[in-house]
This record gives C-alpha cells, structure tokens and sequence, in this order.
C-alpha cells in the first residue's frame, strides 16, 4: 500500500481518541484554591478534573447567579456520531487513494471543528451571561452593565479573582494531527505520483 | 599607578567583605548573650518581691551566711537553692567556714575551683523536706539523709540537740521551696 | 614577573569572592543555617515547618500540635477530656468515646505521647496517649488527626508509665503507677505490703487498622511503675520499666519511698509472656472495662464493656521478669537506639545509671542473682552497669538521643538539659533552662533512627518568661538546635496544658497521608442525607428526629414547625460540601450542649430539649462562605398540646 494512504487512514483513525480523551478543558485558579478547580469537556460528557470540581464550581457561582453546568447537553447526543462518521469517511478515502479527497476530508473538518467551536462560544456566552435575577451577589463592570463571567473562548482570562483558562486537551491534539496527516497524506501522494 | 589604586580598592572590597561577615558573627553571639544577660542565673533572676521568700532569699537577708552567699555565687548554682524543691538545706554559718584550715575559703573561692566548691555546697542539700521534727524521726527510724550529691548523713538526737553529719542544728527556717537548718559546721566528705 | 604578579591579583580576588561567598551562603539561606537564632526558627508564610511534633496536653486531657522549629500551634486534639468547639463528648457520635466501667468521665491527666513504629522506626501512622487519672490508651490517627479508639484498663491506677510502642506496633505497653488491691477489694490501707499489686498491660494493635486489643496483664509486686521504653535491636522482645517505692510504703512516700539505696528497673521478657498466653498459662479474671471504638464509615463511636481479662503472675514463672538495681528512685527508663543501654535516672541522685542489655543477658544466663523479690530475681548491680554518668547535675528526669552516639538528659533540680556520650559517659555540653523543666523531645529521639536536628524541653516552671497572665501562668517548650557540639536555644513558646511527653515526626512521614475530606458515597452514618431531596422531619412520639443538610450557604431545611414543648429533637446534621476545608458549623440557641463542627461530607448529630414555646433560631458557627451571616433558621415551637402539624421548607419549598 502507498504511503500517503497509510499515513490518511492512519490519521483518519487518530480521531477515535476522542471517544475516550478529553477534547477541551476549562480551569480556574484562583489564590484561595490552592489546587486549581476545573471540568474536562468530552464528546458526550463533562468531568471533573479532580473529584467534585464540577460541584465546587456550581456552588462557587451560584452566589453571583450563574447556573449548574448542565449534566448532559444536547451536543453530547449528536458529537459521537460526527467523529465517528468523519473517522470512517476519512478511512474510506484513505482506501480509495485519491489525494483530492483527501483535502476535502480536511476541509469538512475545519468546518464541522468551526460549527463546534462556534456552539462550544455560543453555550460559554449563554452560560456566562443567563444570570438569575435572584443572585445573591451581582457585580458590574466598569459601564454599569451586569458583570458576564463568561470564560474564554480559547487561552487565559481573568475574571474577578479568577483566572480561567481554556484550552484543547489530548482528543483534540490527536484530532489536530489526524487533520495535519489529512495534508501530508495529499503532498505525499502528490509526490508519489510523480516518482 | 593605575595597579595600585587597582590593588587598594581590592583590599578595600575585601576589608568591606570581611567587616560585613564580621558583623553578623557577632548578632549571633550578641543574641546568645541577651538570653544570658537577661537571667544569668536561671530562675534564680526572676524578680518577685510578692511571694514568701525561698532559701536563696533567706540566706541573702541573714548576716550570719554572708560567707555561704558569696560561696554559693562563687559556685554559680543559685538557681539551684531557688528551685521548686522541696530542698532541706544544712547552712554553715560564717563561723563555721571561718573554723575551717586558714586559706581553705579563698583558695575554694578562686574560679578555677568552682566546681570543688559547687560540690561541697551541693553535699549540704537534701531532696525533701526535713525539719526538727523529720529529722528527730528520721534518727528515731534510724534513717540516714540521702544527700544530693549521692552522699548519706547520719542524724544523730541527744535530747534537745540535734546533730547531722556532725554539724550541730543551731536554727531551722521555714522557707517557700523548702526548709533552712542553720548548722555550726561544714559538713565535709568523710 | 608580571605574570607571577597578575597570578597573585587574581588568586587574592577569587578568595575574597569566596570569602563573600560564603558570607552569603550563612545570611540567605534560613532554617538551622541561619545565622540569627530568628532566622533558624522563621517559617515564611506559606512555608511549612520540617518536623510535627505531639506534645502531651496534660491536665487538659488532650494533644496539642505543633509545628517544629516555628512552635506554632496546628490543633489541639480532644482525646481525654470533652471539646466544645469540636462537640468532642457533646456530640451524639463522640460521647461514647469518654464511656469507661465508671460511667462518662469527661476529663483526664495525658502524658505520654507515643507513635506507632516499623523496624524500630517511627512510621506516621498513629499517635497514642495514656490516660492517668482513669487508666485508659487512645489511638489517635494521624490522617485525621481525630481520636479514633480509647480502651480502658482495668487493675490500674495512676496509669503513669504509659503508653510506649514495642519496636513493630506490636503491642503498646501501659504500667500502673499505683499498686491496688487485685481484684479491687474492701481492705485496711495498712496491709499494703505484699497484698496490692502493680498490673502491667499489654495491648495489642492490629497492623491493618490500629484496633486495640488488651490481650494481657502481668501482675508485679506493689511496687509503684514510673516509666517504661521498649527494647529495640538486639534487645527486641524486652520491655523495661523504672519502679520506686520499692519499700512498699502506703503513706508519706516522699519520705518512706526514699529510703532503698536501689529500687529497680523491672525488665520484662514479653515474647516469653506471649509463650505462657499459648501454654494457658494464665488466669482469667471477670473484669469490667470499657473499648471505645469511633467507625470512620459510620462516623459513630460505640462503647462496649468487656467483661475479663487475662492475667499473668510475674512470681510464679520463671524467665519472664528481671529486676535490675538502679539507684535512688529512678523516674526516667530510656533505651538507646542500638536497644544495648537501658538508661535509668534517679531522680534524687546526681548521676546517670546506664545497664548493658549484653551484661544483663549473660548475668541471666549464668543465673548470677543478687536475692530476690516475691521470687523474682534481681541481678547484681556491678554484674549489669555499664557506666555511669557522674555528677552530670541534680536531679535526672528523661533522655532522648540524636542518633550520633551522644544521649541528652534533663536534670530537673539544677534547670538544664546535659548532653553526653554513650560508651564513655563524659559530660560534653549543658544548656540551662527556664525553668525547671521535666521532660525532653528530639524527633523519633526513643526509636532506632533519631533524627537529631531539634530537641525540645518541656519545662514546668515559666515565672517570667511570658507577659503574666494572672497567678496560672502558661507553661513552655524550648527549642534547641542540637546539630552541631553546643547545644544553642534557638526559641521558646507556650504550650496547653502541662505538657509531659512529646513524640516528633518528619513532616514528610504524616503529610502524604492527610484525608482532606469524607467522600459523601461513602458516608454510612446511619441518620446521614446525601442530597436535598431526602432532608425531612419525622416524629416518633416525642422524639423527633431532624435530617438536615448544610451547602453553601444554607441550610435544608431552615424553616421547621410543628415541634413541641418537652420533645427531645435530634438534629442530624449532613454537611453535603466536597471541597477541602469547608466545614460548616451549628447551634441552637438554648441547646444543652455545645455546637456541632462537620467536616464536608460527614454527619454529625446533637440532641436539643426544647423548654420554651416560640419561633427559636440556629445558625452556622464556622465562617464558611461570603453569605456564612445569611447561613440561619428558625424552629417554632409549640405547646405540648397544640395540633401545629409537623412541617419542613427550604425557600418556602
């Protein structure tokens, strides 16, 4: 078998970590937490970093009316079928061994991986912003509008005494090199071809 | 030139250097004699001039034991005779030290024989507490005083006197930490 | 030239570098190479301290904690005596704790802090301590530093030379101080001699989880038992216990306790009494004593009275007990780390006995007895010294040991600790101490491997050494830094209570093993709610029966009816909160007992008598979070008679 279609399935399959590694996380630290406190974002689940994180985060926000990160979102229903769907299309092109595929595969995801970035702000902004009417403390920012505790969409940012970070965990490396191996499997063929 | 001012200013650093070492040997040993200078002598430093008054306290106040003060701080083991007790201290009076081979005092007195002398005085202190009446029973019973430096003394009653190691009971004080009987002798090791 | 010259300039600049160097290396660096005494004890914020240390709280009954070389106080552990801050012996699930075959006894005396060993080496596992008063042992666990088992132990009295740990946890030995009639009898005080008896328990301690068993007493002559450490090494298997009032006088001891030349050291062959429990040869006797056991599942304590014990008399079998002359009194019994010297300090006499465990086992080997007490033999003095320590100062208490062959022992009469070297017995160094102090702590200083950087005083007497606090005054611990040949003291602070004993241990042998909080899933307290859903009341007659839980920043439920004049409300108290160092408190006003303070995840229960009608408020007692003020409710009550229906809410839910 070419190379390059090795290297495209090969990278095909690099999206399976996903059902099984974590694909994002969101942290925050902050002086009075000595161990910071955080939830790591599966396909279809949110977890605690450390044992009851999720918990300690829900009970530190309700003061300022935020409510509990759902147990179970819409999301988690439909992403397991996507990554599994775009693992066998991508298996499937790397059998059929034509490079231009290849690309398309790679243009699909960052497409699909944008329309879940763009849901993944949407649900931080609703979260960050829905706030009960009931909260027992309510801040707000330099304008006089209610403060948003939204947190960001990727890299680091400080909210009150809180500092959260958002960053891509091991699921969405593996699935970063999968879509990079998607381009080198193209050039590779395209080499290929011409020896 | 240029060398020597060079060479100078190397030195300077290195006086500068050293002075700088200098200085915090000496706050380390400054702050090991503050806790000396504060209490010299151990509890026996500490001022209170509300509760009744201990051995080291009596002997002080009485004429008569100039000489065992001065032996006792010669000694250094005044915090010893100010101690929780209950201490029985046997108290030559001056006479008594005076009786003793001319020279005997000033050549104890001297530094270098501080701890011959600590011992002697320390032969004269008993663990417990022991007036007229305990010690009339311990000669009754039989019983020697264990001494603290490990050395035991015979009681010895003949009607009214009373004597211990040899030394007549010339008084007997009550004191806070324990009891004071004034003795004619020095009681030396047999 | 030049170049000789140019060699000289640069060799004269690098050592002043060195020398500036070096001067950097003594300033900066902190800790015991500090070169203040403040600086050799400070403990940055933030920054931990090297060295736990245990510190007997003694007639406050419990164990204080501190910090070493900072001397800070972590926590005062409630062992013995009841804690209102911590509900210790308020709370439905501690009270059991304090049961003993005299009913609840809510105080005691403790003194002698022990920690738990593998091969000779302390290991952080647990922490025990005698009870004088009532004779009882607690095991306290040093991942949760809560007292988790007391036994009681009967035939005891003034339970002094007590608790001292065998070289593997093996057993934990408890000596009686006081001879008594055994069993307790009616019987004239005069007749003492040769009728009471000094009980000598051993407790055995199961290895996976600490429980206490007391699996056997020896019964020795009415001796009063001082002191006690265990053999180690070669003398593994042997235990050694200091006796006065070898005279066996029942009155004035200070006076008729003083009159042997010699009392003994009672060394005791405790593999052998293990033999003899396996021969059946041992009486048992009906006994009443109390085992107090606190269940980390169901976080409750229970107490059962045990019923008898196995008894071993110490004069009718031969090989089991040694009595070994130790002049005048001797109140100290400490063993070297290579387990060769046994270390006796009569505490009436100037100088330090030291008896070789090698000359002991020969002299018994060749039976060379000098007599014997009540059949059991005594060996002859000069057959089992090893050496004396002359003159060293007056009146000798306790010694502990650095691990570098030197010993150090305190003289209580004299006010100082005096170091000096085993083998030769010489004198090296003595610091005085202020004032009067009893005993002494170096880390791990009674087992194999001491880790000889700190040692303690434990001083009786503070005068002036304090701001005055009226005629009580504090009493103190002093530290000194033992590593190099002087003795230097470094600080001292106050302590709790009067402190006796004090066992240390590395920071890093305890740290590790910290539980940071209860996992809910695995809280099995029977009155125990785990989410709001199930918080509720119910009545059974005029109990009631409260099942409450505490989040932050609230209670479920905080709005209760219903409850009436002459009931007895039990309030089971959940606290749900799973982060580390949140606990929430409780207290009713009114309530006969004290606050509860629960740890997240436990359940912790008090029992209120409501006497008053009217609408009657609770609170939280520990500052738990921003709205810790809003954290509050009500509970109305009614009269005996009234139909006010039972009724329970959360924001009116």
């Amino acid at each position: 078998m070419k190379k390059s279609k090795v290297i495209m399935i090969v990278g095909a399959l690099l999206l399976g970590g996903l059902f099984f590694l974590p694909m994002w996380n969101i942290t925050l630290e902050a002086p009075q937490y000595p161990e910071p406190i955080g939830m790591d974002i599966y396909i279809n689940k949110f977890a605690d970093a450390h044992p009851n994180d999720i918990k300690n985060i829900n009970i530190m926000n309700h003061y300022v009316g935020m409510k509990d990160i759902p147990e179970v979102i819409p999301e988690f229903e439909i992403f397991p079928y996507f990554a599994g769907g775009m693992m066998i299309l991508g298996v499937i092109l790397g059998l059929v061994g034509k490079r231009k595929l290849y690309l398309g595969w790679f243009t699909l995801m960052v497409i699909l991986g944008s329309i879940a970035m763009y849901d993944f702000y949407l649900w931080e902004y609703e979260y960050g912003h829905d706030l009960k009417e009931t909260a027992a403390i309510k801040f707000t920012d330099k304008d006089g509008e209610p403060m948003a505790y939204q947190p960001p969409l990727i890299g680091n940012k400080m909210i009150l005494n809180f500092k959260a970070l958002s960053w891509p965990r091991s699921g969405a490396y593996l699935m970063f090199l999968g879509m990079a191996m998607s381009v080198f499997a193209f050039y590779r063929d395209k080499k290929e071809s011409n020896e | 030139m240029k060398k020597m001012i060079l060479k100078t200013m190397i030195l300077l650093l290195g006086l500068v250097v050293l002075a700088s070492c200098g200085s915090n040997t000496q706050s380390e040993g400054s702050e090991a004699a503050k806790v000396a200078e504060t209490h010299p002598l151990g509890q026996a430093s500490v001022s209170d001039d509300v509760s009744a008054k201990n051995i080291l306290q009596v002997a002080i106040g009485s004429d008569a034991h100039s000489t065992l003060v001065a032996a006792v701080q010669a000694a250094e083991i005044e915090h010893v005779l100010v101690n929780a007790g209950p201490l029985t201290v046997f108290a030559p009076v001056n006479d008594a030290f005076a009786a003793l081979p001319e020279g005997t005092v000033e050549n104890l007195l001297k530094p270098e024989n501080k701890q011959a002398l600590a011992t002697i005085l320390t032969r004269h202190a008993a663990p417990g507490s022991f007036n007229v009446e305990g010690l009339k029973k311990e000669a009754r019973k039989g019983r020697k005083i264990y001494m603290a430096t490990g050395d035991y003394l015979e009681v010895e009653v003949d009607g009214e006197e009373i004597t211990v190691g040899g030394a007549k009971v010339l008084a007997t004080i009550q004191t806070s930490n324990g009891i004071i009987n004034v003795v004619d002798k020095v009681i030396l090791p047999n | 030239m030049n170049t000789y010259k140019k060699i000289v300039g640069y060799a004269l600049t690098l050592s002043l570098l060195f020398i500036a160097g070096s001067c950097n290396q003594g300033g900066g660096n902190g800790g015991a190479l500090g070169d203040s005494n403040a600086e050799r004890v400070y403990v940055a914020p933030g920054e931990h301290d090297e060295y736990y240390g245990f510190v007997s709280g003694g007639f406050s009954g419990q164990l204080a904690v501190y910090g070493l070389p900072s001397g800070r106080l972590f926590k005062v552990i409630p062992v013995f005596s009841v804690d209102g801050e911590k509900a210790y012996g308020f709370s439905e699930e501690t009270k059991p704790m304090l049961e003993t075959s005299f009913g609840t006894v809510p105080w005691d005396d403790s003194h002698h802090p022990d920690l738990s060993q593998t091969n000779g080496e302390i290991d952080g596992r647990w922490c025990f301590i005698n009870a004088n008063n009532t004779p009882r042992i607690a095991r306290i666990s040093l991942s949760t530093f809560e007292t988790e088992e007391i036994i009681e132990l009967p035939n005891s009295a003034g339970n002094h030379s007590s608790s001292f740990v065998t070289e593997n946890s093996e057993y934990v030995v408890a000596g009686t101080r006081f001879s008594v009639p055994i069993p307790q009898r009616d019987m004239p005080i005069d007749d003492y001699k040769g009728n009471f008896k000094g009980a000598i328990s051993f407790i055995s301690i199961a290895q996976e989880t600490g429980r206490m068993n007391l699996d056997f007493q020896i019964k020795m002559p009415g001796f009063d038992y001082d002191l006690a450490h265990p053999g180690r090494g070669a003398s593994h298997g042997w235990m050694f216990f200091t006796t006065y009032n070898t005279e066996e006088a029942n009155t004035l001891l200070e006076v008729n306790a003083s009159q042997n030349d010699k009392d003994f050291i009672a060394a005791i062959n405790w593999k052998k009494a293990e033999e003899l429990i396996a021969n059946g040869d041992f009486e048992t006797m009906p006994s009443e004593y109390a085992h107090n056991v606190y269940d980390e599942s169901t976080q409750m304590a229970t107490s059962t009275m045990k019923k008898e014990v196995k008894i071993i008399d110490a004069t009718k079998y031969p090989g089991l007990v040694y009595l070994l002359p130790t002049p005048k009194s001797p109140h100290g019994c400490d063993v070297d780390p290579s387990g060769e010297f046994i270390i006796g300090s009569g505490k009436l006499s100037a100088s330090l006995t030291a008896h070789s465990f090698t000359k002991m086992m020969d002299a018994i080997e060749n039976e060379k007895f000098d007599g014997d007490a009540y059949g059991i033999p005594i060996l002859n003095y000069d057959d089992i010294v090893a050496g004396v320590v002359q003159q060293a100062g007056l009146g000798p208490l306790h010694t502990e040991f650095d691990g570098r062959g030197n010993a150090y022992t305190t003289f209580f009469i004299s006010s100082e600790v005096v170091k000096w070297k085993l083998g030769t017995w010489e004198v090296l160094d003595r610091a005085p101490t202020y004032y009067s102090v009893g005993h002494l702590m170096i880390p791990g200083g009674n087992s194999r491997k001491p880790y000889g950087k700190y040692l303690i005083a434990l001083n009786k007497i503070t005068k002036d050494r304090y701001l005055p606090t009226g005629p009580e005054l504090a009493q103190s611990a002093q530290l000194y830094d033992i590593s190099g040949d002087k003795m230097q003291l470094l600080s001292d602070f106050p302590t709790i209570g009067e402190p006796h004993y004090a066992a240390g241990a590395p920071a890093s042998l305890i740290k590790p093993n910290q539980l940071k909080l209860y996992k809910l899933e695995e809280n099995n307290h029977p009155h125990a709610v785990k989410n709001e859903k199930d918080t509720r009341v119910e009545r059974n007659g005029t109990e009631v029966h409260i099942y409450m839980t505490t989040i932050r920043s609230h209670f479920a439920p905080d709005n209760i009816e219903g409850i009436k004049v002459g009931d007895k409300v039990y309030f089971h108290v959940t606290n749900l909160e799973q982060d580390y160092d949140v606990p929430h408190g409780i207290a009713m006003i009114g309530a006969n007992t004290s606050e509860l303070l629960i740890m997240p995840g436990q359940t912790e229960t008090f029992v209120w008598n409501p006497k008053k009608e009217g609408v009657w408020p609770f609170y939280c007692t520990d500052f738990c979070s921003a709205l810790h003020q809003e954290m509050q409710g009500y509970v109305r009550v009614s009269a005996r008679n009234s139909n006010v229906p039972l009724k329970w809410s959360l924001d009116g839910e």
